[in-house]
């Protein structure tokens, strides 16, 4: 098509390289097109792209490149194959926490271990997928505006005589000798087409109709939307304008949302299970969740937020009980149900000091796992907090240590002090939990104090365990607006382009014979009734068959 | 008509570059999670010290700094806590500090250890443990050695044999 030189037309109109049929006259230009016998191409009113040109620059090369459909459609493909392959194994973002360079391998063998080394375990943030997706974006610029432009001005300044091949190459044609004045008769099938809400422009004994231009333009206000739908993916990966992460929330506590100065309190934790008689036979006896909520509050942080030594001055701004499928939302952050832990965490014990000698009891005295008070004054006694092990175990040379820093085993050394006992006191050990104190032999460590004094919780009612802990998922999203905005306009194109057609009926009269071609991008058979339809006003009744131009293939 | 049409096709090429530049460096080269590597800057942290003082990153800017995260119940940080004391009685006359951010463990606990082990430079505390989590550590201890111009120059996840330290400390002081 590039190497056509001659771009004059018999009309006298001189065309840009690359044009099928004169943008004058509408007479095929191109060699192959004008030899044909089948109806015209009529794509983009057989213009020439705007990027044709005899002698492309590099710059216009790559520009090309990128105005090529064809290239447009092998680079969708590429992207729909890539987005396929990513949804194989489940992708490395579904994981709070996880090894991905063992997990792979472990769980699918030496395809997973590939799957991870081809990085393919992070499809879609990988810089080739995100490539791809530039590069559509780019190619859907270049192609939209490579054509809209040029068609835009097609479609402005069209022609009304239009070459008699052009009428008789439509795919609704229609030719017969018609008596009276040419103008007159063509006139009537003005009135007549416009009565069929087609605009009408009539020269003499031409004639040129057309309804639902607009159509045209739905493809390119789709891409439109498109190009905002893939910046707004862009947005995303802005700092600030998503968020997808997870806090835990111990009953009573209050804990900061990361990176926001919202605080979410959790007011109390419920779960709830079906009862045997609400499940069917095969479930009875099992535990079936009912409902998950946390009660929760959310405060935003006002003043003294970024400072540790000082408490955070919190305002109450939103309360809402989380169920499955119905968070927290304030201001765009949403905080959903994800999980709870329920496993009882000793928080505090409530224990007596027991002197065997006497038989007296001092006490109860509360003593926290975190952070307790470090003295007790206990009747005559006192006891000082040296150390704690919130976990407690011996290490490999036999010294006490802790493994963890939840109570799993607690324990905590004393010295006590008071009458006949030692100058500066005497240490004293004690584990709260019965079978630590048996485990770790706790009567043995304290020696001759553990026959004369015993620390211990006198009921369970001393005991308190610290809440349920529920686990949120807090998400935000500043791009969705805008995302929502693209997929609109984009949806709004493709309706524009999908339930309207643009429609045209060129006419001319040649020494006492008419000739009628009609044009549509869809639906043909519409097209040709509309024609008889009209011909039929003007007492000329032809079967909308018979307008079909027999060299239609389709 | 001519210059204007070049003109387009050079704006949208600029746009593309900057904008598909910036999409796929983000994927290259900055870290999915935001989380601190080698070469960025570690995110910023404000925490108490055992005297109740507040001590934020940009306190230390300027300086060459070791970020510590311990705790009492993780045997790699007892391992080698007494040479990180060691090295900071060795350069603390440079601009030079250590700082030993404690993952989630109480004052007594803090303390004793303190005590125990002579430590000589800052301890914070970190009862919530969220700083934790915004240097991202996966396992204890995990040391960070930052440049004076606020950049990472290496992470060191597991415990430091004193040539480990040494040996970063030394490119630490010539940065």
């Amino acid at each position: 098509m590039l190497t056509f030189e001659n771009t004059k037309c018999e009309c006298g109109h001189q065309n840009p390289v690359g044009t099928v049929l004169c943008e004058s006259c509408g007479n095929p230009l191109d060699v192959e097109e004008a030899a044909s016998e089948a109806p015209l191409e009529m794509r983009y009113d057989g213009i020439a792209r705007r990027s044709q040109k005899a002698n492309p620059s590099p710059i216009d090369r790559v520009w090309n490149f990128f105005s090529s459909v064809k290239v447009a459609v092998r680079l969708i493909v590429i992207t729909l194959i890539a987005s396929i392959v990513g949804t194989i194994f489940t992708q490395e973002n579904a994981f709070i926490s996880f090894d991905p360079s063992t997990y792979y391998e472990e769980r699918y063998g030496w395809i997973g271990k590939w799957y991870y080394k081809l990085g393919l375990s992070n499809t879609y943030e990988s810089w080739w997928f995100i490539g791809l997706l530039v590069m559509i974006g780019t190619s859907l610029v270049i192609c939209s505006l490579d054509r809209v432009l040029p068609l835009y001005r097609a479609l402005n300044k069209q022609q009304i005589r239009k070459h008699l091949t052009f009428l008789t190459r439509q795919k609704t044609v229609y030719a017969s000798s018609v008596e009276g004045a040419p103008e007159a008769w063509t006139a009537s099938m003005a009135e007549q087409l416009k009565r069929r809400h087609y605009r009408v422009h009539q020269d003499g004994d031409a004639l040129l109709a057309e309804k639902y231009r607009f159509s045209r333009w739905g493809p390119y206000i789709n891409h439109i939307g498109l190009i905002v739908f893939l910046l707004a993916v862009l947005l995303r990966s802005l700092p600030g304008w998503a968020m997808d992460t997870y806090i835990t929330v111990p009953e009573g506590e209050t804990v900061q949302i990361p990176e926001t100065n919202l605080y979410v309190k959790n007011e109390k934790f419920t779960i709830d299970y079906y009862k045997d008689d609400e499940l069917p036979e095969s479930l009875k006896g099992t535990a079936r969740a009912k409902l998950y909520e946390t009660k929760a509050v959310l405060y935003e942080c006002e003043a003294d937020c970024d400072d540790p030594s000082k408490q955070p001055q919190l305002k109450e701004v939103k309360r809402h009980s989380i169920i499955v499928n119905d968070p927290l939302s304030y201001q765009g952050i949403k905080a959903y149900q994800f999980g709870y832990d329920d496993t009882p965490k000793l928080k505090s014990v409530n224990p007596v000091l027991i002197d065997h000698k006497t038989g007296k009891t001092y006490g109860p005295f509360k003593l926290e796992m975190r952070n307790p008070e470090l003295t007790y004054a206990l009747g005559p006694y006192t006891l000082e907090l040296r150390q704690t092990y919130m976990d407690f175990a011996l290490d490999s040379e036999g010294k006490p240590t802790t493994k963890s820093k939840e109570p799993n085993a607690p324990a905590f050394v004393f010295v006590l002090k008071g009458p006949d006992l030692a100058e500066g006191g005497e240490p004293y050990m004690y584990f709260p939990k019965q079978n630590d104190k048996a485990r770790f032999s706790q009567d043995v460590i304290n020696g001759e104090l553990a026959k004369r004094f015993e620390i211990k919780v006198p009921s369970m009612e001393g005991v308190e365990f610290a809440g349920v802990v529920t686990s949120l998922n807090i998400r935000s999203d500043r791009a969705m607006p805008y995302i929502w905005v693209g997929a609109g306009i984009s949806m709004f194109g493709l309706l524009l382009g999908s339930y309207w057609h643009h429609r045209r009926i060129w006419l001319r009269i040649d020494g006492g014979r008419v000739t009628i071609g009609a044009h549509t991008n869809k639906n043909n058979y519409g097209m040709r009734a509309e024609v008889a339809s009209a011909l039929r006003g003007l007492g000329i009744v032809v079967e909308p068959k018979s307008l079909d131009n027999g060299r239609n293939k389709s | 008509m001519k210059s204007n049409r070049r003109l387009i096709q050079l704006v949208i090429f600029l746009g593309v570059l900057v904008l598909g530049g910036y999409a796929i460096g983000n994927a290259l080269f900055a870290s999915k999670d935001g989380l601190p590597r080698k070469g960025s800057e570690p995110p910023d942290f404000a925490l108490l010290d055992m005297n109740g003082k507040t001590h934020r990153l940009a306190d230390y800017k300027g300086k060459a700094l070791v970020i510590n995260f311990w705790g009492t119940y993780c045997p790699g940080c007892v391992y080698e806590t007494p040479d990180l004391v060691k090295q900071y009685e060795k350069h603390k006359d440079k601009p030079f500090e250590v700082v030993g951010i404690n993952l989630g463990e109480d004052k007594l606990t803090i303390n004793n250890f303190v005590k125990q082990f002579d430590v000589s430079y800052t301890i914070l505390q970190n009862e919530n443990n969220d700083v934790q989590r915004k240097y991202g550590l996966k396992s204890y201890p995990t040391t960070f050695f930052v440049k004076p111009d606020g950049t990472i120059l290496d992470i060191f996840v597991g415990p430091m044999a004193e040539a480990d330290m040494d040996k970063r400390i030394e490119k630490l002081l010539a940065s």
